[in-house]
């Protein structure tokens, strides 16, 4: 009965050594690495948002609250652009219906206009607008301050440009898409152009990373 | 008489920059636009295959107010339009008005336009000739 004992001892931590190494190993390689994405660019750590208070185009509350549990995809643009925001939004709505025909996609992005001409775009405007470019689109505005306090958490530049009159006036905009994670937090950053096929693959990319890393 | 001097001296320039002119106008249309949209933009491909340079000075449309030449650009990350008082099309050469580039844009008109319909465009360059045209409205990004 000791000997054998004994004999196990040595025996079984020979056994637990490799059991050892390959746990060591099959934890190294299962940690995923970042995505390698074809036209976003992944922030290094997710960068949180506190809260801000806008409304939404059905004239509800719109706030940090609103992008929990939902992957939010965010342009900022307003309503009398007639060239760059009307093809962004156009791409927005391809983006989103190549992702209705993925398979195995448990919860679609939520898409987010968020004005920069708060003065001009009412929430009717916008009711007419965003919904154009797909039915569950989202518009968003807000007074300066609420705007200007998620802008700059986006690293969004807006203003009147030069030479405007106070009532006929162009709005100079950052063009890039911001992607929100569910934890409402800043995750990925597209500039321009933009490709509806790319988003979408780097999107999925992205919501994959997030998943295998929680 | 001088008069009669200086009339037939324009016509014969007049005759002579048609002659010239060999501009041709491409794939001439405008993007329907929500319906809370107070602008529109057309876009349009000007080729230019004569000998020297063509300025587009200006555009007018019978569907709406006034037509105006813009040009967006993206610098720094930051969208921006800017008013053009021409649009040079180079000898031998042609410019795109396109997306995220120089379109014309106007403000929208009482009736809506939607995909289907047809815009009458008149084009004026500096030697003063002028080309009538078509565009049609489509749902393009």
């Amino acid at each position: 009965m000791r000997n054998s004992i004994r004999r196990q001892g040595p025996l079984s931590l020979w056994r637990i050594i490799p059991l050892l190494l390959a746990a060591v190993l099959l934890a190294a390689c299962g940690r995923p690495e970042p995505p390698q994405l074809s036209q976003g660019t992944l922030l290094p750590s997710a960068k949180p948002v506190t809260d801000f208070q806008l409304t939404d185009h059905h004239g509800q509350p719109f706030s940090l609250e609103n992008l929990k549990d939902n992957w939010t995809f965010t342009f900022f643009g307003y309503t009398h652009c007639p060239d760059v925001c009307p093809t962004s939004m156009t791409m927005l709505g391809q983006v989103q219906r190549k992702l209705e025909q993925q398979e195995g996609l448990d919860k679609l992005p939520q898409v987010v206009f968020v004005s920069v001409d708060p003065e001009r775009d009412t929430t009717e405007l916008l009711s007419q607008f965003v919904p154009y470019f797909h039915p569950d689109f989202i518009g968003a505005s807000g007074d300066e301050q609420n705007t200007l306090k998620l802008t700059r958490q986006l690293g969004i530049l807006y203003g009147k440009a030069e030479g405007s009159a106070a009532d006929n006036y162009l709005v100079d905009h950052s063009a890039a898409i911001i992607l929100l994670d569910p934890d409402g937090a800043f995750r990925a950053i597209f500039g321009v152009p933009h490709d509806p096929e790319l988003i979408a693959n780097d999107f999925l990319a992205i919501k994959n990373y997030y998943e295998a890393t929680q | 008489m001088k008069r009669t001097l200086l009339a037939l001296i324009v016509s014969a320039w007049s005759l002579l920059a048609t002659a010239d002119s060999e501009l041709q106008v491409e794939n001439a249309w405008v993007r329907e636009a929500p319906p809370s949209a107070h602008m529109m933009a057309a876009y349009m491909t000007l080729k230019n295959p004569g000998s020297s340079d063509t300025v587009l000075t200006q555009v007018d449309s019978p569907a709406f107010d006034h037509v105006m030449l813009h040009k967006s650009e993206v610098v720094d990350g930051v969208a921006r339009m800017t008013h053009q008082d021409d649009i040079r099309i180079p000898a031998q050469g042609s410019v795109e008005l396109k997306p995220g580039s120089f379109h014309l844009m106007m403000p929208t008109p009482e009736k809506r336009l939607v995909e289907g319909d047809r815009v009458d465009f008149i084009l004026t360059f500096s030697n003063g000739e002028t080309i009538r045209l078509q565009a049609d409205v489509r749902k393009k990004p």
